[in-house]
């Protein structure tokens, strides 16, 4: 089975709340050098493909839009056990919105070669728009599942766990299908082992352009954002938290008064 | 006529919660925009009551492929809607349907998008709707403004109060008419598991008590439960322990999970990561009980306790259910 | 001369580094509180390759080189620093000296399972008598047909307890002084070879320190490690490469301190504001900051040396003398700012502390360090 993972390269969303800086002007998170990451759950999607692939072979290829940064991402899906991998990277899709970007991953995936399954995270660890998956699958014109914890194959069918407010349900479809993939027990992602990041880092990862791609540059970008940031702050969060003293009988004792006293039972 | 569209759903002649928060977003852009409201149902029953909420027309497409959700399907149905409605702002709850189906709606309408909101609002003399939503896992708050209608717009769910109704009930419905073959339906439910919940639903408690990783492993959450049911509340959990395994994947809180404004939240044994912390932003007092001092959750709690779990249970279920006299 | 690291070992040291954050670092608390081996987190890190960094990928290592080694000891020990010396000793105290001075049976037979993580080595120099005056051993190594026999003890072994190869350094005639030691390689288990002691530490408490008993202890001709009387000089190259990886350890103890004494300034407040605005604490952020990164320097060109093939005797010292003295006051002062709370077990900074104060001893304490460096200048 042929798998395509896209992946996003983001700004560690890990990193302590009191290092985490905004620039007013740009509307985004200021990067102050702070490490870049595969955002988390796109990294649970390519363990979902690493694992499919195990049980029943095929190829994993991984794809990204965005930074000339972002062939490190890529290096690390290599890393994990990806066959291929691919950049598309170009000034003029700087600032496309999800529509852009899905427009250019969709004539990458089909470079690469049309995959039996394409898997995104669920949404980006940034800005969680929970947008380019399924726009995607519009642009590819396949059908799609989200929310998915995880995924089966069976006599060339996929069955799929999706996960809903009461509980789950099993999906099944036939390939080619778009997957958006939540984290589960099943899909921890594995770390790349040593020996397997110093084999990587040798290959070679191309990166193509919108020409390459043959992508109209005019309908990408900043210019055709169908909405904006018109705004992005800090919201002010001056909650002292009280640290209880004392035994924990002493401890329980001063919660229960603060908490009645906050009429909060 | 141009307006605000709200996907809505109707439970015995009610329309449902979701429904009614969308309603309040709808009102608040009617009002600003000068547009009228109108709601698209998928399915029969009887809407009347949504006139009571200002709601000027209701188009339905009652088709018998509607009867069990099915993206492909109900994707078609609701373009064909929201292409007779012709709206410039269309509404959807931010749940597992609307995770489907809003950006591929937008994409169908060539409409713009905006998800996982928070507040609604019109910008001053240029009568500009503006979209709230927490970004960078709500550390920031984000202010969305449309480039281009229409524009689809999904709600954070449980974020916008219900509506009160508004002005007499009348209005008018419109049927929408639609050929749907299931060969369309490219993919098929085969079983849904409802994961058991007893006593009270997590969205809608007075008092959550979450457990994390730091409770070590499933037998850690029968104090919580033990706790939840003295204060008539619910149990949560976050990723970190329904991720391996300990509870249901239901019980999660927190951006990918559930959001709660309980009255009270206790969470026991959970670091705090931004990602939890999202889903419990309108909750009233947030106590920690943690091992671990610097644990960034006794950055956003009210009351913190440091100190190990199985010590401070036990004395607080017993107080509180001193109080509660049950 | 470019500083930057490059962008496979930055991929390599995000992967150690979240490896670190996730399985090591939750669990430094408790492997500090119970002395506890933490058996789990080694097996994981020998099946990523963290276990024979810089051996090569034919004997069972990962095939990278000492600059990510000193990567990966630096995480590691920023989570937690008994995991630290563990893997450390793994890597350059045995593993290494393996490579450089066993034959192609002893690579095959005890190498590749120590460099893949499924074994791990002990380095059997110390003894009661014997700290760091290394040349002077008693354990003897006695001719007997085709087996040496082992008499005598080894003390503040670090892995001893859980070990399954340890080499060994004795003297063949202790009339030879140090040209009469030899290296063994012993595996646990063999008759005669015992743990008699494990001891209580101040720090790196997850790590087993041991006293180990030899008595009448016969290991096979072919375990000696190079020739007889070569063991002071393997002791000493090994040596060599161990301070970098201790060197690294105390950078990534000492980090540690200085990030966590960052976010506690920002977040306690005193007189109305955090005291990371009063000066005092500012100056001793900068200049916490400025060592840190200085012997962090000084470890890389030591790792770099070594990867080119250059003599790096010297560089070595100064990179664990710098490092190991900037740990123990980096940590001192990182108390300091927390206040009374650096007192509070509850608190890691005063476990910091305890861990920095044995990387100023071992592998050679600081006056030894002091001894090779003026060595180095004075010719």
């Amino acid at each position: 089975m042929r798998i395509v993972v896209c992946v996003k390269q983001i700004i560690d969303p890990e990193l302590p709340a009191s290092q985490f800086r905004i620039d007013a002007e740009s509307r985004r998170q200021r990067p102050n050098g702070h490490p870049l990451v595969i955002s988390p759950y796109d990294e649970n999607a390519l363990e979902v493909a690493l694992t499919l692939k195990e049980k029943t072979g095929g190829t994993v290829a991984v794809v990204s839009a965005g930074e000339p940064s972002a062939i490190s991402a890529l290096r690390k899906g290599l890393a994990m056990g990806a066959d291929e991998a691919a950049l598309i990277s170009d000034p003029a899709l700087a600032g496309s919105d999800a529509f852009g970007l899905a427009v250019a991953l969709a004539r990458g995936i089909q470079k690469l070669g049309t995959p039996d399954l394409v898997l995104c995270g669920c949404e980006s660890g940034d800005w969680a728009d929970r947008t380019v998956g399924p726009i995607l699958a519009e642009a590819l014109n396949i059908p799609c599942v989200s929310f998915v914890a995880q995924v089966e194959a069976q006599d060339g069918r996929l069955r799929m766990r999706r996960v809903v407010e009461e509980g789950y349900e099993i999906w099944e479809g036939a390939p080619p299908l778009l997957l958006t993939i939540l984290s589960h027990e099943s899909n921890v992602p594995r770390y790349p082992k040593v020996r397997d990041i110093m084999t990587a880092s040798r290959r070679s990862i191309p990166t193509w352009s919108a020409a390459d791609l043959g992508v109209e540059a005019g309908g990408m970008g900043k210019a055709a954002m169908r909405t904006e940031v018109q705004q992005l702050t800090l919201p002010s969060r001056e909650s002292r938290c009280e640290l209880l003293d004392g035994e924990p009988a002493q401890q329980v004792a001063t919660l229960i008064t603060k908490l009645r006293e906050r009429k909060a039972i | 006529m141009p307006g605000i569209f709200v996907l809505g759903t109707i439970e015995n002649g009610i329309p449902s919660r979701s429904t009614l928060e969308l309603l309040t977003g709808a009102q608040r852009l009617a009002a600003g925009l000068h547009e009228d409201v109108c709601v698209g149902l998928l399915g029969p029953g009887d809407a009347s009551s949504l006139y009571g909420y200002g709601v000027e027309v209701i188009y339905r497409v009652a088709h018998p492929l509607l009867k069990e959700y099915q993206a492909d399907i109900y994707l078609m149905a609701l373009e064909r809607i929201a292409q007779t409605a012709g709206a410039r702002v269309l509404l959807l709850s931010g749940d597992s349907l609307g995770r489907d189906l809003a950006a591929r709606l937008a994409f169908r309408l060539k409409a713009g998008i905006v998800t996982d909101v928070i507040e609604i609002d019109i910008e001053g003399s240029e009568k500009m709707p503006r979209f709230t939503r927490p970004a960078y896992g709500g550390k920031a708050a984000a202010v969305i403004v449309p480039k281009h209608f229409p524009v689809v717009v999904t709600l954070k769910p449980r974020t916008l109060d219900p509506a009160a109704p508004a002005g007499k009930p009348k209005g008018k419905e419109v049927p929408v008419e639609i050929s749907l073959d299931p060969a369309q339906a490219r993919t098929r439910m085969v079983e849904r598991v409802q994961e058991e919940t007893t006593g009270v639903k997590l969205e809608d408690a007075r008092a959550v008590v979450s457990g994390g990783r730091g409770l070590g492993g499933p037998e850690g959450f029968t104090p919580l439960v033990e706790l939840a049911r003295v204060l008539k509340g619910a149990v949560g959990a976050s990723r970190a322990a329904t991720d391996a395994g300990w509870v249901p994947s239901s019980m999660q809180v927190g951006q990918t999970g559930k959001t709660v404004s309980p009255d009270l939240y206790i969470a026991v044994g959970i670091s705090g990561a931004t990602q939890h912390v999202a889903g419990i932003s309108g909750a009233k007092t947030i106590v920690a009980i943690n091992a671990d001092p610097e644990a960034p959750i006794f950055k956003v709690a009210h009351l913190g306790i440091v100190g190990d779990y199985k010590a401070i249970l036990p004395p607080l279920i017993a107080k509180c259910r001193e109080l509660m006299g049950s | 001369m470019d500083l930057g690291l490059s962008p496979r070992q930055e991929i390599f040291r995000d992967m150690v580094r979240d490896f670190a954050e996730t399985e090591v670092a939750p669990r430094a608390a408790a492997v500090d509180a119970e002395a506890r081996f933490p058996a789990q987190t080694i097996r994981m890190m020998g099946a990523l390759g963290l276990m024979g960094v810089a051996i090569p990928e034919e004997y069972g290592g990962a095939g990278a080189d000492t600059i990510c080694y000193v990567i990966a000891m630096e995480e590691i020990s920023r989570a937690c620093a008994s995991t630290g010396v563990i893997m450390s000793i793994n890597n350059s105290m045995v593993c290494d000296l393996i490579y450089k001075f066993g034959d192609a049976e002893q690579k095959r037979r005890f190498l590749i399972p120590l460099a893949r993580g499924e074994k791990l080595g002990c380095f059997c120099l110390s003894e009661p008598d014997a700290g760091s005056d290394a040349g002077n051993l008693r354990v003897t190594a006695l001719a007997e047909g085709d087996h040496f026999v082992l008499n005598g003890a080894k003390n503040f072994i670090t892995n001893g307890r859980e070990a399954d190869i340890a080499i060994v350094f004795a003297t063949v005639d202790r009339q030879l002084k140090h040209k009469g030691i030899s290296a063994l390689l012993v595996e646990k288990g063999t008759p005669g070879f015992q743990v008699l002691k494990e001891e209580s530490k101040l720090g790196i408490r997850g790590s087993s320190t041991c006293q180990l008993l030899f008595e009448h202890c016969r290991v096979p001709r072919e375990n000696l490690l190079g020739g007889i009387g070569e063991g002071f000089r393997i002791a000493m190259v090994s040596l060599d490469g161990g301070r970098i990886g201790i060197a690294a350890q105390a950078v990534g103890i000492a980090r540690a301190a200085l990030e966590a004494s960052l976010e506690y300034a920002r977040g306690r407040v005193q007189f109305g504001r955090p005291i990371a605005s009063f000066q005092a604490i500012q100056f001793l952020l900068a200049d916490m900051a400025t060592r840190v990164d200085a012997a962090r320097l000084l470890t890389y060109r030591a790792a770099s040396l070594r990867d080119c093939g250059a003599p790096y005797t010297a560089e070595g010292s100064m990179a664990k003398l710098s490092a190991s003295e900037v740990a123990m006051w980096v940590t001192t002062k990182a108390i300091q700012i927390y206040g009374g709370y650096g007192y509070i077990t509850d608190y890691p900074v005063q476990r910091h502390f305890r861990d920095a104060k044995v990387t100023e001893i071992y592998e050679g304490t600081s006056e030894i360090q002091r001894l090779v460096i003026a060595e180095h200048l004075l010719g």
